[in-house]
Protein backbone atom coordinates (compact mmCIF):
# COMPACT_ATOMS: atom_id res chain seq x y z
CA UNK A 1 0.00 0.00 0.00
CA UNK A 2 2.92 2.30 0.80
CA UNK A 3 4.26 1.37 -2.64
CA UNK A 4 0.94 2.40 -4.17
CA UNK A 5 1.31 5.71 -2.34
CA UNK A 6 4.86 6.01 -3.69
CA UNK A 7 3.56 5.31 -7.22
CA UNK A 8 1.02 8.10 -6.85
CA UNK A 9 3.76 10.38 -5.56
CA UNK A 10 5.86 9.60 -8.64
CA UNK A 11 2.91 10.41 -10.89
CA UNK A 12 2.13 13.62 -8.99
CA UNK A 13 5.80 14.70 -9.11
CA UNK A 14 5.90 14.11 -12.88
CA UNK A 15 2.70 16.09 -13.42
CA UNK A 16 3.85 18.98 -11.18
CA UNK A 17 7.23 19.18 -12.94
CA UNK A 18 5.63 19.17 -16.42
CA UNK A 19 3.04 21.78 -15.43
CA UNK A 20 5.68 24.05 -13.94
CA UNK A 21 7.87 23.57 -17.01
CA UNK A 22 4.91 24.75 -19.09
CA UNK A 23 4.56 27.70 -16.72
CA UNK A 24 8.28 28.43 -17.13
CA UNK A 25 7.92 28.43 -20.92
CA UNK A 26 4.75 30.53 -20.83
CA UNK A 27 6.38 33.07 -18.54
CA UNK A 28 9.14 33.41 -21.12
CA UNK A 29 7.04 33.77 -24.25
CA UNK A 30 4.16 35.62 -22.59
CA UNK B 1 2.38 5.68 8.60
CA UNK B 2 1.90 7.40 11.96
CA UNK B 3 0.91 11.08 12.09
CA UNK B 4 4.34 12.52 12.95
CA UNK B 5 5.82 10.31 10.24
CA UNK B 6 3.16 11.54 7.81
CA UNK B 7 4.05 15.17 8.60
CA UNK B 8 7.76 14.44 8.19
CA UNK B 9 7.05 12.59 4.96
CA UNK B 10 5.05 15.55 3.61
CA UNK B 11 7.84 17.97 4.56
CA UNK B 12 10.37 15.86 2.67
CA UNK B 13 8.13 15.74 -0.42
CA UNK B 14 7.94 19.55 -0.39
CA UNK B 15 11.73 19.76 -0.01
CA UNK B 16 12.13 17.28 -2.86
CA UNK B 17 9.96 19.36 -5.21
CA UNK B 18 11.75 22.55 -4.14
CA UNK B 19 15.15 21.01 -4.89
CA UNK B 20 13.92 20.11 -8.38
CA UNK B 21 12.05 23.27 -9.27
CA UNK B 22 13.79 26.11 -7.39
CA UNK B 23 17.05 25.84 -9.44
CA UNK B 24 14.91 25.95 -12.62
CA UNK B 25 12.99 29.07 -11.64
CA UNK B 26 16.19 30.69 -10.35
CA UNK B 27 17.14 30.90 -14.03
CA UNK B 28 14.43 33.54 -14.43
CA UNK B 29 16.12 35.86 -11.94
CA UNK B 30 18.89 38.34 -12.83
CA UNK B 31 19.73 38.93 -16.47
CA UNK B 32 17.61 36.81 -18.80
CA UNK B 33 18.48 36.08 -22.42
CA UNK B 34 15.90 36.88 -25.13
CA UNK B 35 12.96 34.47 -25.17
CA UNK B 36 12.64 31.82 -27.85
CA UNK B 37 9.51 29.97 -28.94
CA UNK B 38 7.31 28.12 -26.41
CA UNK B 39 8.46 24.60 -27.34
CA UNK B 40 12.16 25.48 -27.10
CA UNK B 41 11.67 27.06 -23.67
CA UNK B 42 9.49 24.14 -22.54
CA UNK B 43 12.08 21.59 -23.65
CA UNK B 44 14.83 23.51 -21.86
CA UNK B 45 12.77 23.55 -18.64
CA UNK B 46 12.26 19.78 -18.93
CA UNK B 47 15.99 19.30 -19.37
CA UNK B 48 16.90 21.34 -16.28
CA UNK B 49 14.19 19.74 -14.12
CA UNK B 50 15.05 16.24 -15.39
CA UNK B 51 18.72 16.72 -14.54
CA UNK B 52 17.84 18.01 -11.05
CA UNK B 53 15.70 14.90 -10.53
CA UNK B 54 18.55 12.66 -11.69
CA UNK B 55 20.94 14.41 -9.31
CA UNK B 56 18.60 13.99 -6.38
CA UNK B 57 18.61 10.23 -6.97
CA UNK B 58 21.93 10.25 -5.12
CA UNK B 59 20.06 11.64 -2.12
CA UNK B 60 17.35 8.98 -2.23
CA UNK B 61 19.92 6.22 -1.96
CA UNK B 62 22.22 7.99 0.54
CA UNK B 63 20.66 6.09 3.48
CA UNK B 64 19.73 9.15 5.53
CA UNK B 65 17.81 7.53 8.35
CA UNK B 66 15.88 10.69 9.16
CA UNK B 67 14.65 11.00 5.57
CA UNK B 68 13.84 7.35 4.90
CA UNK B 69 12.19 6.52 8.23
CA UNK B 70 8.68 7.82 7.43
CA UNK B 71 8.55 5.63 4.32
CA UNK B 72 10.72 2.58 4.87
CA UNK B 73 13.78 1.80 2.77
CA UNK B 74 11.95 -0.57 0.42
CA UNK B 75 9.50 2.19 -0.56
CA UNK B 76 12.33 4.71 -1.00
CA UNK B 77 14.07 2.31 -3.41
CA UNK B 78 10.78 1.71 -5.21
CA UNK B 79 10.34 5.50 -5.54
CA UNK B 80 13.97 5.78 -6.70
CA UNK B 81 13.31 3.29 -9.52
CA UNK B 82 10.00 4.78 -10.63
CA UNK B 83 10.97 8.46 -10.44
CA UNK B 84 14.15 7.74 -12.43
CA UNK B 85 11.94 6.65 -15.34
CA UNK B 86 10.13 10.00 -15.14
CA UNK B 87 13.44 11.89 -14.94
CA UNK B 88 14.93 10.05 -17.91
CA UNK B 89 11.74 10.63 -19.91
CA UNK B 90 11.98 14.40 -19.19
CA UNK B 91 15.67 14.53 -20.13
CA UNK B 92 15.11 12.55 -23.34
CA UNK B 93 12.07 14.71 -24.22
CA UNK B 94 14.35 17.79 -24.15
CA UNK B 95 16.27 17.01 -27.40
CA UNK B 96 13.31 15.24 -29.01
CA UNK B 97 11.15 18.39 -28.76
CA UNK B 98 14.04 20.51 -30.05
CA UNK B 99 14.56 18.18 -33.03
CA UNK B 100 10.83 18.36 -33.79
CA UNK B 101 10.61 22.16 -33.77
CA UNK B 102 14.09 22.85 -35.17
CA UNK B 103 15.04 19.95 -37.50
CA UNK B 104 18.37 21.62 -38.33
CA UNK B 105 19.52 20.63 -34.82
CA UNK B 106 19.51 16.96 -35.92
CA UNK B 107 22.98 17.68 -37.30
CA UNK B 108 24.17 17.77 -33.66
CA UNK B 109 23.67 14.00 -33.52
CA UNK B 110 26.82 13.68 -35.61
CA UNK B 111 29.17 13.56 -32.64
CA UNK B 112 32.29 13.86 -34.82
CA UNK B 113 31.37 17.31 -36.11
CA UNK B 114 29.14 18.48 -33.28
CA UNK B 115 30.47 20.99 -30.72
CA UNK B 116 31.49 19.73 -27.29
CA UNK B 117 28.32 20.96 -25.63
CA UNK B 118 26.28 18.67 -27.92
CA UNK B 119 28.67 15.78 -27.39
CA UNK B 120 28.19 16.10 -23.63
CA UNK B 121 24.41 16.10 -24.11
CA UNK B 122 24.65 12.92 -26.18
CA UNK B 123 26.96 11.30 -23.60
CA UNK B 124 24.57 12.20 -20.80
CA UNK B 125 21.53 10.79 -22.60
CA UNK B 126 23.26 7.62 -23.81
CA UNK B 127 24.49 7.00 -20.24
CA UNK B 128 20.96 7.46 -18.90
CA UNK B 129 19.49 5.08 -21.45
CA UNK B 130 22.16 2.46 -20.67
CA UNK B 131 21.52 2.97 -16.96
CA UNK B 132 17.77 2.40 -17.32
CA UNK B 133 18.15 -0.62 -19.62
CA UNK B 134 20.61 -2.26 -17.21
CA UNK B 135 18.41 -1.52 -14.19
CA UNK B 136 15.19 -2.79 -15.76
CA UNK B 137 16.66 -5.90 -17.36
CA UNK B 138 19.51 -6.76 -14.99
CA UNK B 139 18.36 -10.35 -14.58
CA UNK B 140 17.72 -10.89 -18.31
CA UNK B 141 21.13 -9.44 -19.14
CA UNK B 142 22.58 -11.91 -16.58
CA UNK B 143 24.58 -9.15 -14.90
CA UNK B 144 26.17 -9.98 -11.56
CA UNK B 145 24.69 -7.73 -8.88
CA UNK B 146 28.10 -6.31 -7.93
CA UNK B 147 29.03 -5.56 -11.57
CA UNK B 148 25.68 -3.94 -12.19
CA UNK B 149 25.89 -1.84 -9.02
CA UNK B 150 29.32 -0.41 -9.90
CA UNK B 151 28.23 0.27 -13.50
CA UNK B 152 25.04 1.89 -12.21
CA UNK B 153 26.98 4.37 -10.08
CA UNK B 154 29.51 5.18 -12.82
CA UNK B 155 26.81 5.73 -15.46
CA UNK B 156 24.83 7.96 -13.08
CA UNK B 157 27.93 10.06 -12.38
CA UNK B 158 28.75 10.36 -16.10
CA UNK B 159 25.14 11.28 -16.92
CA UNK B 160 24.96 14.05 -14.32
CA UNK B 161 28.46 15.44 -14.98
CA UNK B 162 27.96 15.42 -18.76
CA UNK B 163 24.55 17.06 -18.30
CA UNK B 164 26.14 19.88 -16.31
CA UNK B 165 28.92 20.34 -18.87
CA UNK B 166 26.27 20.50 -21.61
CA UNK B 167 24.45 23.26 -19.70
CA UNK B 168 27.60 25.26 -19.05
CA UNK B 169 28.80 24.72 -22.63
CA UNK B 170 25.52 26.01 -24.02
CA UNK B 171 25.47 28.75 -21.42
CA UNK B 172 22.19 30.27 -22.61
CA UNK B 173 20.64 30.60 -19.17
CA UNK B 174 23.91 30.42 -17.23
CA UNK B 175 25.47 33.69 -18.38
CA UNK B 176 25.30 35.12 -14.86
CA UNK B 177 28.22 33.71 -12.83
CA UNK B 178 25.94 33.12 -9.82
CA UNK B 179 23.65 30.92 -11.90
CA UNK B 180 26.63 28.89 -13.10
CA UNK B 181 27.79 28.67 -9.49
CA UNK B 182 24.31 27.54 -8.41
CA UNK B 183 24.21 24.63 -10.84
CA UNK B 184 27.85 23.67 -10.28
CA UNK B 185 27.19 23.82 -6.52
CA UNK B 186 24.12 21.64 -6.94
CA UNK B 187 26.11 19.07 -8.88
CA UNK B 188 28.82 19.08 -6.21
CA UNK B 189 26.06 18.58 -3.62
CA UNK B 190 24.64 15.58 -5.54
CA UNK B 191 28.04 13.98 -5.95
CA UNK B 192 28.75 14.79 -2.30
CA UNK B 193 25.73 12.69 -1.34
CA UNK B 194 27.27 9.78 -3.20
CA UNK B 195 30.66 10.37 -1.57
CA UNK B 196 28.95 10.47 1.83
CA UNK B 197 27.48 6.99 1.47
CA UNK B 198 30.51 5.50 -0.34
CA UNK B 199 33.43 7.20 1.48
CA UNK B 200 32.38 8.98 4.69
CA UNK B 201 30.09 6.25 6.02
CA UNK B 202 32.55 3.43 5.25
CA UNK B 203 35.31 5.45 6.99
CA UNK B 204 33.10 5.58 10.06
CA UNK B 205 32.29 1.88 9.76
CA UNK B 206 35.97 1.00 9.41
CA UNK B 207 36.41 2.05 13.04
CA UNK B 208 33.43 -0.05 14.12
CA UNK B 209 33.97 -3.57 12.82
CA UNK B 210 32.16 -6.70 13.94
CA UNK B 211 33.51 -10.23 14.40
CA UNK B 212 31.68 -13.40 13.48
CA UNK B 213 31.05 -15.27 16.72
CA UNK B 214 29.16 -18.21 15.28
CA UNK B 215 27.63 -19.41 12.02
CA UNK B 216 24.59 -21.49 12.90
CA UNK B 217 22.85 -23.71 10.35
CA UNK B 218 19.04 -23.37 10.37
CA UNK B 219 16.25 -25.25 8.67
CA UNK B 220 15.38 -24.20 5.10
CA UNK B 221 18.94 -23.86 3.71
CA UNK B 222 19.45 -20.85 5.96
CA UNK B 223 22.28 -19.75 8.26
CA UNK B 224 22.36 -17.39 11.20
CA UNK B 225 25.41 -15.15 11.50
CA UNK B 226 26.06 -14.20 15.11
CA UNK B 227 28.24 -11.08 15.25
CA UNK B 228 29.60 -9.02 18.09
CA UNK B 229 31.07 -5.51 18.02
CA UNK B 230 34.86 -5.45 18.04
CA UNK B 231 36.21 -2.60 20.18
CA UNK B 232 33.03 -0.53 20.36
CA UNK B 233 29.63 -0.86 22.04
CA UNK B 234 27.67 -1.50 18.81
CA UNK B 235 24.25 0.02 18.25
CA UNK B 236 20.72 -0.47 19.51
CA UNK B 237 18.09 -1.46 16.97
CA UNK B 238 14.34 -1.91 17.02
CA UNK B 239 13.01 -5.37 16.20
CA UNK B 240 12.17 -5.58 12.49
CA UNK B 241 14.95 -3.25 11.38
CA UNK B 242 17.81 -4.26 9.09
CA UNK B 243 21.44 -3.45 8.36
CA UNK B 244 23.67 -3.44 5.28
CA UNK B 245 26.16 -6.25 5.71
CA UNK B 246 29.58 -6.22 4.07
CA UNK B 247 31.65 -9.39 4.27
CA UNK B 248 34.86 -10.43 2.57
CA UNK B 249 36.49 -7.04 2.38
CA UNK B 250 36.44 -3.51 3.62
CA UNK B 251 33.37 -1.31 4.08
CA UNK B 252 34.52 0.50 0.94
CA UNK B 253 33.34 -2.46 -1.11
CA UNK B 254 30.72 -1.02 -3.36
CA UNK B 255 28.08 -3.58 -2.51
CA UNK B 256 26.61 -4.19 0.90
CA UNK B 257 23.56 -6.40 1.25
CA UNK B 258 20.51 -5.57 3.36
CA UNK B 259 19.50 -8.21 5.92
CA UNK B 260 17.03 -8.01 8.79
CA UNK B 261 18.27 -8.59 12.31
CA UNK B 262 16.83 -11.81 13.68
CA UNK B 263 18.05 -11.46 17.27
CA UNK B 264 16.27 -9.85 20.18
CA UNK B 265 16.67 -6.09 20.46
CA UNK B 266 17.07 -6.59 24.21
CA UNK B 267 20.49 -8.25 23.95
CA UNK B 268 22.70 -5.97 26.02
CA UNK B 269 26.23 -6.63 24.72
CA UNK B 270 25.71 -5.24 21.21
CA UNK B 271 25.60 -8.72 19.68
CA UNK B 272 23.41 -8.95 16.58
CA UNK B 273 22.25 -11.86 14.47
CA UNK B 274 21.25 -11.98 10.82
CA UNK B 275 19.58 -15.03 9.35
CA UNK B 276 20.39 -15.44 5.67
CA UNK B 277 18.92 -17.87 3.15
CA UNK B 278 21.12 -19.44 0.51
CA UNK B 279 19.90 -17.91 -2.75
CA UNK B 280 22.68 -19.33 -4.89
CA UNK B 281 24.56 -16.03 -5.15
CA UNK B 282 27.08 -14.71 -2.58
CA UNK B 283 24.75 -15.98 0.16
CA UNK B 284 25.81 -19.56 -0.67
CA UNK B 285 29.22 -18.79 0.90
CA UNK B 286 27.75 -17.51 4.20
CA UNK B 287 27.81 -20.96 5.90
CA UNK B 288 31.56 -21.15 5.15
CA UNK B 289 32.34 -17.83 6.81
CA UNK B 290 35.01 -18.53 9.45
CA UNK B 291 34.46 -17.70 13.11
CA UNK B 292 36.42 -14.54 13.91
CA UNK B 293 35.99 -13.08 10.40
CA UNK B 294 35.74 -9.30 10.32
CA UNK B 295 32.47 -7.93 8.91
CA UNK B 296 30.84 -4.50 8.76
CA UNK B 297 27.25 -3.54 9.47
CA UNK B 298 25.74 -0.22 8.40
CA UNK B 299 22.57 0.19 10.37
CA UNK B 300 20.05 0.06 11.80
CA UNK B 301 17.56 1.10 9.13
CA UNK B 302 13.87 0.65 8.44
CA UNK B 303 10.46 1.71 9.68
CA UNK B 304 9.20 -1.89 9.94
CA UNK B 305 9.08 -2.13 13.70
CA UNK B 306 6.77 -2.64 16.67
CA UNK B 307 6.02 0.03 19.25
CA UNK B 308 2.65 1.50 18.31
CA UNK B 309 -0.42 0.98 20.51
CA UNK B 310 -2.09 -2.32 19.59
CA UNK B 311 -4.22 -4.96 21.29
CA UNK B 312 -2.26 -7.72 19.57
CA UNK B 313 0.45 -8.24 16.98
CA UNK B 314 -0.28 -10.18 13.82
CA UNK B 315 2.89 -11.26 12.04
CA UNK B 316 2.62 -12.63 8.51
CA UNK B 317 5.80 -14.16 7.14
CA UNK B 318 6.63 -15.95 3.92
CA UNK B 319 9.87 -17.97 3.73
CA UNK B 320 12.89 -16.03 4.96
CA UNK B 321 10.50 -13.15 5.76
CA UNK B 322 10.40 -14.86 9.15
CA UNK B 323 13.69 -13.12 10.06
CA UNK B 324 12.36 -9.73 11.25
CA UNK B 325 9.36 -11.49 12.83
CA UNK B 326 11.70 -13.67 14.88
CA UNK B 327 13.41 -10.55 16.15
CA UNK B 328 10.01 -9.12 17.15
CA UNK B 329 8.90 -12.35 18.85
CA UNK B 330 12.20 -12.76 20.72
CA UNK B 331 12.10 -9.11 21.81
CA UNK B 332 8.47 -9.27 22.99
CA UNK B 333 9.33 -12.45 24.94
CA UNK B 334 12.37 -10.79 26.53
CA UNK B 335 10.25 -7.79 27.49
CA UNK B 336 7.58 -10.05 29.02
CA UNK B 337 4.93 -8.45 26.80
CA UNK B 338 1.52 -9.93 27.80
CA UNK B 339 -0.28 -9.11 24.53
CA UNK B 340 -1.16 -11.94 22.13
CA UNK B 341 1.03 -12.51 19.09
CA UNK B 342 -0.30 -14.48 16.11
CA UNK B 343 2.22 -15.62 13.53
CA UNK B 344 0.97 -16.80 10.13
CA UNK B 345 4.01 -18.39 8.60
CA UNK B 346 4.13 -19.68 5.04
CA UNK B 347 6.81 -22.25 4.19
CA UNK B 348 7.51 -24.70 1.41
CA UNK B 349 7.24 -27.85 3.53
CA UNK B 350 7.42 -29.03 7.14
CA UNK B 351 11.14 -29.75 7.12
CA UNK B 352 12.15 -26.35 5.74
CA UNK B 353 10.46 -24.21 8.42
CA UNK B 354 13.24 -21.95 9.70
CA UNK B 355 13.13 -21.49 13.52
CA UNK B 356 10.40 -24.19 13.81
CA UNK B 357 11.61 -25.58 17.13
CA UNK B 358 12.47 -22.21 18.63
CA UNK B 359 9.03 -20.80 17.82
CA UNK B 360 7.50 -23.76 19.66
CA UNK B 361 9.77 -23.09 22.64
CA UNK B 362 8.91 -19.36 22.67
CA UNK B 363 5.23 -20.22 23.27
CA UNK B 364 6.21 -20.91 26.88
CA UNK B 365 7.38 -17.31 27.34
CA UNK B 366 4.84 -15.41 25.25
CA UNK B 367 1.14 -15.55 24.36
CA UNK B 368 2.18 -16.80 20.92
CA UNK B 369 0.08 -18.68 18.37
CA UNK B 370 1.88 -20.04 15.32
CA UNK B 371 -0.15 -20.98 12.24
CA UNK B 372 2.01 -22.83 9.74
CA UNK B 373 0.88 -22.64 6.13
CA UNK B 374 2.59 -25.20 3.92
CA UNK B 375 2.78 -25.03 0.14
CA UNK B 376 3.76 -28.68 -0.04
CA UNK B 377 2.35 -30.34 3.11
CA UNK B 378 2.91 -33.97 4.11
CA UNK B 379 -0.02 -36.39 3.45
CA UNK B 380 -1.20 -36.41 7.08
CA UNK B 381 -1.12 -32.57 7.41
CA UNK B 382 -4.32 -31.14 8.90
CA UNK B 383 -3.18 -27.53 9.13
CA UNK B 384 -3.37 -24.70 6.63
CA UNK B 385 -2.04 -25.35 3.14
CA UNK B 386 -1.35 -23.38 -0.03
CA UNK B 387 -0.78 -19.65 0.35
CA UNK B 388 -1.83 -17.20 3.06
CA UNK B 389 -5.25 -15.74 2.20
CA UNK B 390 -7.85 -13.36 3.65
CA UNK B 391 -10.00 -16.37 4.58
CA UNK B 392 -7.15 -17.69 6.70
CA UNK B 393 -7.03 -14.38 8.58
CA UNK B 394 -10.72 -14.70 9.38
CA UNK B 395 -10.25 -18.29 10.61
CA UNK B 396 -7.42 -17.40 12.99
CA UNK B 397 -7.83 -13.75 13.99
CA UNK B 398 -10.43 -12.44 16.40
CA UNK B 399 -12.38 -9.37 15.24
CA UNK B 400 -12.30 -6.39 15.23
CA UNK B 401 -9.50 -6.73 12.68
CA UNK B 402 -8.74 -3.00 12.60
CA UNK B 403 -7.58 -3.02 16.23
CA UNK B 404 -4.58 -5.28 15.58
CA UNK B 405 -1.14 -4.23 14.38
CA UNK B 406 -0.07 -6.18 11.27
CA UNK B 407 3.43 -6.87 10.00
CA UNK B 408 4.00 -8.52 6.63
CA UNK B 409 7.30 -9.70 5.16
CA UNK B 410 7.73 -12.12 2.30
CA UNK B 411 7.88 -12.46 -1.47
CA UNK B 412 6.33 -9.66 -3.52
CA UNK B 413 3.40 -11.79 -4.75
CA UNK B 414 2.45 -12.72 -1.19
CA UNK B 415 2.79 -9.11 -0.01
CA UNK B 416 0.50 -7.80 -2.76
CA UNK B 417 -2.14 -10.45 -2.01
CA UNK B 418 -2.08 -9.81 1.74
CA UNK B 419 -2.13 -6.03 1.46
CA UNK B 420 -5.20 -6.39 -0.80
CA UNK B 421 -6.82 -8.79 1.70
CA UNK B 422 -6.25 -6.37 4.59
CA UNK B 423 -7.80 -3.63 2.50
CA UNK B 424 -10.88 -5.83 2.00
CA UNK B 425 -11.04 -6.40 5.76
CA UNK B 426 -11.14 -2.61 6.25
CA UNK B 427 -7.84 -2.56 8.13
CA UNK B 428 -6.55 1.04 7.84
CA UNK B 429 -3.13 1.58 6.24
CA UNK B 430 -1.79 2.97 9.51
CA UNK B 431 -2.31 -0.43 11.16
CA UNK B 432 -0.17 -2.51 8.87
CA UNK B 433 3.46 -2.45 7.98
CA UNK B 434 5.18 -4.26 5.18
CA UNK B 435 8.78 -4.73 4.20
CA UNK B 436 9.85 -6.24 0.92
CA UNK B 437 13.08 -8.11 1.35
CA UNK B 438 13.91 -8.04 -2.35
CA UNK B 439 14.01 -4.25 -2.65
CA UNK B 440 17.45 -3.84 -4.22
Amino acid sequence: MRRLFADRLVLATGVVVILLSILFALSRVG
Amino acid sequence: MQLHHAVRGAVWVIFYLLFILAPLFALLAGSIPPARDFWTEFSVALGYAGLAMMGLQFGLTARFRYVTQPWGEDVIYHFHRQISLVAVALVVAHPLILFAVRPELLALLNSIQAPWRARFAALSIYSLIALVVMALWRAKLKLRYETWHLTHIVLALVAVAAGLLHMIGWGFYLIDPWKRALWIGLTIFWVGLLLYVRIVKPLFMLRRPYRVLEVRGERGDTSTLVMRPDGHPGFRFSPGQFGWLTVWGSPFRITGHPFSFSSSAEVADGRVEMTIRNRGDFTSAIPELPVGARVYIDGPYGAFTIGNPADMHVLIAGGVGITPMTSMIRTLADRGDPRPVILLYGSKDWESITFREELEALKARLNLTVVHVLADPPPDWTGERGFITAEMFKRHLPPPYADHEYFICGPNVMMDAIEAALGEMKVPMSKYHSERYSFV
